[in-house]
């Protein structure tokens, strides 16, 4: 499967990218959302994983572009991001963007991290 | 710190570098799970204790400037005692510190925000944990609960000597002080500062607490009587 990793920060990228790819996926990272943009147009992601914490662009903004094109409107995403829980509308995030699971980086381990993507993957 | 208030520009200066301070903490931690060797488990335990004091400081500082907005809700807080024990047991069995939970008779339930509360906790275990690995005897740390005429005493209590002083430290560093103290504060301060920077914002301070033999640092919450009725 290909799992789109938008995530600024490069060595958790790398880390991240370690623990879902013995799964057998194919992660594809991008640090921007115009990057998330091309490479999405190169090779269809199944999951999103990001990071609304983006430089020189709000990564809700993105979703909101990324989701007005038909072939990538049901694409699950998981916001995996530092921001408090407690700062995000979650019915907004799952109406609207199609966010299906928020983690608190914090808080989540990479084994939680995978747990969810294959649960999402296989659901 | 004022509660209403937007964040000053000292206080925007702290969120900022408490969050820079995170990300180090973060990858150390994400990256240590990769290895299976038993030193980056402690290299991941460690990484995730400071992770865990820099978040919680940072949660205070956006929750004082409503930046973070606050989520009442009833908590029982023996539960949370046990979470919080739970989320400890790593750190301190890495320090060889016992930790006990006495939650009491049932206690009523409380309205709080229980990530701040959680957070609040966590952050005095950590040091209660800390002091009690630097001195000489084993004793537990106790996480207690305990009704009193004003509703549930929440704490920590350890035979380490954690009360009035560490309390007066972590306050100098609020500039709220009652008396001046001449050393400079270091150590377990900071972890003191930040649990009573986060009960403040639900509307409650840390105070030196006794409970049986033991002296120690708890808040006091008011119960819902509402709750109670339900």
């Amino acid at each position: 499967m290909n799992v789109l990793l938008i995530e600024p920060d490069v060595v958790q990228a790398q880390v991240i990218g370690k623990a879902l790819m013995p799964l057998g996926h194919k992660v594809y990272h991008v640090a921007s959302a115009q990057g998330a943009v091309h490479v999405s147009d190169e090779h269809t992601p199944d999951l999103i994983i990001l990071e609304p914490q983006l430089p020189r662009h709000n990564g809700f903004e993105f979703l909101y572009e990324f989701r007005s094109y038909t072939e990538w409107q049901n694409i699950p995403v998981i916001l995996h991001t530092m921001l408090p829980t407690s700062e995000l509308t979650a019915p907004v995030l799952s109406r609207e963007l199609g966010v299906v699971s928020v983690l608190h980086k914090p808080d989540t381990s990479l084994s939680l991290l995978a747990d969810t993507v294959q649960a999402l993957i296989h659901a | 710190m004022q509660s209403g208030a937007y964040l000053s520009e000292q206080e925007a200066l702290f969120l900022s570098v408490t969050e820079q301070l995170v990300r180090p903490f973060l990858q150390i931690a994400r990256i240590s799970e990769l290895a299976d060797q038993e030193q980056w488990q402690t290299v991941r335990t460690i990484a995730d204790s400071y992770l865990q004091i820099a978040e919680s400081y940072a949660l205070s500082l956006r929750a004082h400037g409503k930046i973070t907005p606050l989520k009442l809700e009833p908590i029982a807080v023996s539960a949370l005692l046990y979470d919080t024990a739970h989320s400890l047991s790593a750190f301190a069995k890495q320090y060889g510190v016992e930790l006990e939970v006495d939650a009491g008779t049932r206690q009523q339930p409380i309205i709080a925000d229980r990530t701040i509360l959680q957070s609040a906790m966590i952050s005095l275990g950590q040091v209660f944990v800390l002091a009690q690995s630097e001195s000489d005897d084993m004793a537990p740390v106790r996480l207690s609960a305990h009704k009193s005429r004003y509703g549930v005493v929440a704490g920590m209590y350890g035979s380490a000597s954690l009360g009035a002083e560490s309390l007066r430290k972590a306050r100098l560093l609020q500039g709220k002080a009652h008396q001046p103290i001449s050393q400079l504060v270091s150590g377990p301060a900071a972890g003191v500062f930040v649990a009573d920077s986060l009960l403040q914002v639900i509307k409650t301070r840390l105070h030196v607490a006794k409970y049986h033999n033991l002296t120690g640092l708890a808040a006091t919450l008011p119960s819902s009587s509402q709750l109670q009725l339900v």
